[in-house]
């Protein structure tokens, strides 16, 4: 068997052998491990940036959906205040209908200064659950939930936000808190999935 | 129903509205005089209300959105579903959960697909999570996502996603059995 055929065996039996859940992790349990490359071609591995920060931000976004583009800056100014704090953030493109190059123009667009993955064939979101863009799943260091939902209650008007639920979350987690709220929601773009 | 509106105007009723008077929308564009038009904006009550008029039949909720690609596609079979089964107890609503500021593109896209069923906006302000819990506890918020009530007014299925027009037969046919 040459490589090509040993590789393509391999993907296809982890393919059987991972079920896709029809539910993501409940708060509290275990978030899914997966590892990708990152759009600027380094390996990206979750339990890796669990054991080195203070969180993991999980952000499932889109470059075309106008709900995620509504959060585009505050996404970005999000990541860069909390990125000072000890916080990672990653962007993750599960949308089959948007291309590896349109995701990097669209970050570059916008300023984003976060890690960026795309994910083929929408595993990663299939293991979360993740529905819709944009969609947010903080992981603890201990590989743990500790959020999921939205970034804030008003996705039109960025001056007028009531509740700030992701920042919430993670000032909560900085202080060693437990998060108050910690799973919200908010309309959304279904994810395109393959 | 609720005529009080956001949009400045008010309609007695969406039959009414679709023979009203040539529309120009705030962005100057056109829109035919018999093109359907919004039957106002309604917070979570106000949904239930509206199911409430329509106490005795089948009614099919639906939750769209002029950025919500299988939104788009997913509509004109339920607007061919309304026509169909119209005259047998069934009652569509349409739900825009559009920005407000994308009133024109609502209104546009129900003069392109000429629903004869009411649409109305969910009324900008609030939080949205109050507004999904009280349609569904188990919806995330994800577009298109309908629900289909029973004679009874009960909540008796939800379809989340893109459906086919044989689903939603499939949904109001099984609900119409004696």
């Amino acid at each position: 068997m040459n490589a090509s055929r040993a590789l393509f065996s391999l993907l296809v039996t982890v393919a059987l052998a991972a079920p896709v859940l029809a539910d993501g992790p409940a708060i509290g349990a275990p978030a899914p491990a997966f590892d990708l490359k990152t759009l600027d071609g380094k390996p990206f591995s979750l339990a890796d940036a669990e054991k080195s920060n203070k969180a993991v931000v999980l952000m499932f976004i889109a470059t075309k959906c106008p709900v995620s583009n509504a959060y585009n800056d505050r996404m970005r100014d999000i990541a860069n205040e909390y990125g000072k704090k000890g916080i990672l953030f990653v962007g993750i493109n599960s949308n089959s209908t948007e291309t590896e190059s349109e995701v990097k123009a669209h970050a570059q667009e916008h300023g984003f200064g976060f890690t960026l993955v795309k994910d083929p064939a929408n595993k990663v979101a299939d293991l979360y659950g993740a529905q819709h863009t944009p969609e947010i799943f903080i992981v603890g260091p201990d590989g743990k939930l500790l959020y999921h939902g939205r970034i804030d209650e008003n996705q039109e008007q960025p001056t007028k936000v009531a509740s700030p639920d992701l920042k919430n979350a993670l000032n909560e987690i900085l202080a060693g808190q437990p998060v108050a709220k910690a799973e919200t929601k908010a309309f959304g773009c279904s994810i395109k999935r393959v | 129903m609720n005529t009080n509106s956001d949009f400045g105007f008010r309609i007695p009723n969406w039959r009414a509205a679709v023979f009203a008077a040539l529309l120009v929308l705030p962005n100057g564009t056109a829109v035919a005089a018999d093109a359907p038009r919004l039957a106002g904006d309604l917070d979570a009550k106000g949904l239930a209300d509206a199911v409430a008029k329509d106490h005795g039949k089948v009614v099919v909720v639906n939750f769209w959105a002029t950025w919500c690609v299988p939104c788009r596609e997913e509509y004109s079979d339920l607007v061919r579903l309304e026509k169909a089964y119209r005259g047998r107890g069934v009652a569509v609503l349409g739900v825009s959960i559009d920005f407000s500021k994308d009133l024109p593109k609502v209104e546009k896209f129900l003069a392109a697909n000429h629903p004869e069923f009411p649409n109305y906006m969910k009324r900008s302000g609030g939080d949205d999570q109050d507004f999904i819990d009280a349609v569904d506890p188990k919806w995330g918020g994800e577009l298109p996502f309908t629900v289909v009530y029973a004679r009874d007014g009960k909540k008796a299925r939800v379809l989340s996603g893109k459906q086919t027009y044989a689903d939603f037969e499939r949904a109001v046919t099984d609900l119409l059995k004696p």
